[in-house]
C-alpha cells in the first residue's frame, strides 16, 4: 500500500477525523484516483474496524469514530467517484421498525455499509411498512435492513417483511434483519433472506446479499 | 409484616436475609415473574392512544395505583414473590429531574436529550418542584395510602451517573464524547450523581416513616437500604472506558447501601463484571440472559459458577423450560431464581422443583 494510502487506513483506524481528511487531500495530490483510494484505503480500513469490534478489541465509540473519519473522507471523494463512473455495491434502505426508537445500532449498521461501498436510504427510526415500501418503489434500493431493540418491536419485522411480498415487491429486494432480540431463526422464520449479530457482520451480509 | 397472599412473609424474608449472605435458609428464594401484569387491568388500549393522552394516563395517580391495587387483588404469591407497587415514569426520570422531557410509551417512557451544547450543562439542576419528581411523590403517597396490608410500595427506578448522562447527551453523541471530550464528560456524570444520595433519601424517608421496607423494580426486599446500581450504557464501550467513565461515579452511588444488587443487562454488561464485582460494595447481582442468540440460560453457567465461586449472591431470571436442566448442572449456593409461570398452580410445582434441589 503506498504510503498516503497507508496514512488514511490508519487515521481511519486511530478515528483521526482531521488525519483522515489530510491523507485523501495529500493521496489525491500525489495523484492517487478517487476510487483507489476508496478501494485500497477507506474499504479496507473499516473492514478491519469491523474485524477489531468482532474480536473485542474494539467496541461502540471506537467504531464511531473510526466511520465519523471514514465517512468525512468519503465526502471528499463522493464528486470524484461520481464523475470517475464507479458503481456503488448497492443501495439499502435502513430503518428501525414500526414503534422502536433506538437507532444507535442501526447507525453503526449504515456506517459499516457506507464504508463497504454501499450507498444508505436511512429512513430513521419507527419506520412504518408503507416507507420501506415507498422506498423500494422511489428509491431504487435492492437491500431492505431492519433493526429492531425490543421484543414487543421485533413483529414488526414480520408485518414489512409481508407488506413487501402483498406489494408484489419481494423478488425485487432482498431483506436483512438484527438487532438484540433477534437471531438467525426468527429471521428465517419471518422469511428474511439473512440476519447479522452486529453492524460488522451486517456489512458482510450486505455483501452476500447484493445482486 | 402481613401482606395479603402472601402465605408467610416472614419466612420468605428469611430466606432472601439468607441469600444476601450467599446462604440457603430451607430452599433458594424463588421469585414468579409477571412483567405489567397491571396493564391487563386496563380499560383501554394504552398503545392506540395519542401521545399527549398516554403522558395524562401516565400522569393519572389514580389510575395507576387503581390498576395495580386491582391487578394483585383476591391473587395468592408464592415463593418470594410479593405485590410491590412502585411509581413509575421510566427508567430515564433521573435525567427528567433535571429538565429532560419524556416522550411516553405503552410500557416505557424515553427522555428527549438536552445537552446540546457542552455550556448547556450550567442550566442542569436537580428541582424538587420538578414535574416529574413531583408526579413520584404523589404517586408514592397515593400507593401509601391505599396499600395497607395490601401490598408493598417500593421507590422508583432511579439511573444516575453514566446513564443519566447518555439520556441528556444522547448515547450516540456520548460515545463521541468519550475521545472528543472526556473532561466535559466527567463532569456531565459527576452533575449525574451529585444530588443521588438526597434523591434516594427522600423517597427512602417517605417509605420508612410508613413503615415499609427498602424495595424497587425488582420486588426484592432489604431491612436497610436497597439499591440497584446500574450502567446499561457500559454495554458499548470498553473496560478501560467502563474504569475510566463509570467506576468513580459508581463509587459515590454505592456508598451508604446496605443492599447493592447490580442489574447486570446482558453479555455488553458483563464484561465489566470483575470491575463491577471488585467496586467491593455490590452485594449481589441481577444476571439477565437476554433474548434471541442469548438465550438459553445453559451458555451462561460458566459466568454464574464464576459469581457463585466468588461468593456474591446471583439473580438467575430463566425460562421455566429452561429450571429442570439449570437445576441439574448448578449447585444451589447464592441462587435466587425468577421464573415467569402461567398460573399459580404451576407456582406451586415449580416450587416443589426447587425445594429437591440440592
Amino acid at each position: 500500500m503506498k504510503a498516503e494510502l497507508e496514512l488514511i487506513f490508519e487515521a481511519i483506524l486511530d478515528g483521526n477525523m482531521p488525519g483522515c481528511t489530510s491523507g485523501v487531500q495529500a493521496a489525491l495530490d500525489a495523484g492517487i484516483s478517487a476510487p483507489d483510494i476508496l478501494q485500497i484505503a477507506l474499504i479496507p480500513a473499516m473492514d478491519e474496524v469491523g474485524k477489531l469490534f468482532e474480536e473485542e478489541e474494539f467496541f461502540v465509540p471506537e467504531m464511531l469514530v473510526a466511520a465519523r473519519a471514514m465517512q468525512a473522507g468519503l465526502s471528499m471523494l463522493k464528486p470524484l467517484l461520481v464523475d470517475s463512473d464507479v458503481k456503488p455495491a448497492g443501495r439499502v434502505a435502513l430503518g428501525t421498525v414500526s414503534g422502536d426508537l433506538h437507532d444507535i445500532g442501526k447507525n453503526l449498521v449504515g456506517m459499516m455499509l457506507e464504508g463497504a461501498g454501499f450507498e444508505i436510504v436511512d429512513l430513521g427510526t419507527n419506520v412504518a411498512p408503507d416507507r420501506f415500501i415507498a422506498a423500494i418503489n422511489d428509491q431504487n434500493v435492492q437491500l431492505v435492513a431492519m433493526s429492531a431493540l425490543l421484543t414487543t418491536t421485533m413483529p414488526g419485522m414480520k408485518k414489512t417483511v409481508d407488506a413487501i411480498a402483498a406489494a408484489g415487491l419481494r423478488d425485487q429486494v432482498k431483506i436483512m434483519v438484527g438487532g438484540a432480540p433477534v437471531n438467525a431463526e426468527y429471521a428465517a422464520e419471518i422469511g428474511a433472506d439473512g440476519y447479522a449479530p452486529d453492524a460488522s457482520q451486517a456489512a458482510s451480509l450486505a455483501r452476500r446479499l447484493a445482486p | 409484616m402481613d401482606i395479603a397472599g402472601v402465605a408467610d412473609f416472614d419466612k420468605s424474608m428469611a430466606r432472601i436475609d439468607a441469600w444476601y449472605q450467599s446462604q440457603i435458609l430451607d430452599r433458594p428464594p424463588v421469585r414468579f415473574m409477571a412483567h405489567n401484569a397491571f396493564l391487563q387491568q386496563a380499560s383501554e388500549d394504552i398503545s392506540q392512544l395519542s401521545s399527549a393522552d398516554r403522558r395524562a394516563w401516565w400522569f393519572d395517580v389514580e389510575t395507576q395505583v387503581g390498576l395495580f391495587a386491582k391487578s394483585v387483588e383476591g391473587r395468592r404469591f408464592y415463593g418470594e414473590t410479593f405485590p410491590v407497587f412502585f411509581p413509575n415514569l421510566g427508567p430515564e426520570v433521573y435525567a427528567a429531574f433535571y429538565g429532560a422531557e419524556l416522550v411516553f410509551g405503552e410500557v416505557t417512557s424515553w427522555s428527549v436529550p438536552l445537552i446540546g451544547d457542552w455550556q448547556d450543562m450550567d442550566r442542569l439542576a436537580f428541582d424538587r418542584n420538578n414535574i416529574y419528581f413531583r408526579k413520584l411523590e404523589e404517586l408514592t403517597k397515593c400507593a401509601l395510602e391505599r396499600s395497607q396490608g395490601r401490598f408493598m410500595v417500593g421507590y422508583t427506578d432511579l439511573h444516575p451517573g453514566i446513564d443519566c448522562a447518555a439520556a441528556w447527551r444522547d448515547p450516540q453523541q456520548l460515545c463521541l464524547d468519550l475521545f472528543d471530550a472526556p473532561e466535559q464528560v466527567k463532569r456531565l456524570t459527576q452533575i449525574a450523581i451529585d444530588d443521588f444520595v438526597e434523591i434516594y433519601d427522600h423517597f427512602d424517608a417517605m417509605l420508612k416513616a410508613s413503615g415499609q421496607l427498602s424495595v424497587s423494580w425488582m420486588g426484592l426486599p432489604s431491612r436497610g437500604k436497597m439499591h440497584i446500581p446500574s450502567a446499561d450504557f457500559s454495554s458499548l464501550i470498553s473496560p478501560d472506558f467502563f474504569k475510566e467513565f463509570v467506576l468513580p461515579v459508581h463509587r459515590q452511588e454505592l456508598g451508604g447501601m446496605t443492599h447493592n444488587v447490580y442489574h447486570v443487562d446482558g453479555k455488553g454488561v458483563a464484561r465489566h463484571m470483575d470491575d463491577i464485582i471488585g467496586l467491593g460494595d455490590v452485594h449481589a447481582v441481577q444476571w439477565v440472559q437476554g433474548v434471541g442468540d442469548d438465550q438459553p440460560i445453559m451458555q451462561w453457567l460458566p459466568l454464574i459458577k464464576g459469581l457463585q465461586q466468588q461468593g456474591m449472591p446471583v439473580i438467575v431470571d430463566l425460562n421455566k423450560k429452561e429450571l429442570p436442566q439449570f437445576i441439574e448442572a448448578m449447585s444451589p449456593e447464592g441462587i435466587f431464581l425468577w421464573v415467569a409461570a402461567d398460573d399459580e398452580e404451576e407456582e406451586q410445582r415449580l416450587l416443589k422443583l426447587v425445594e429437591g434441589w440440592r
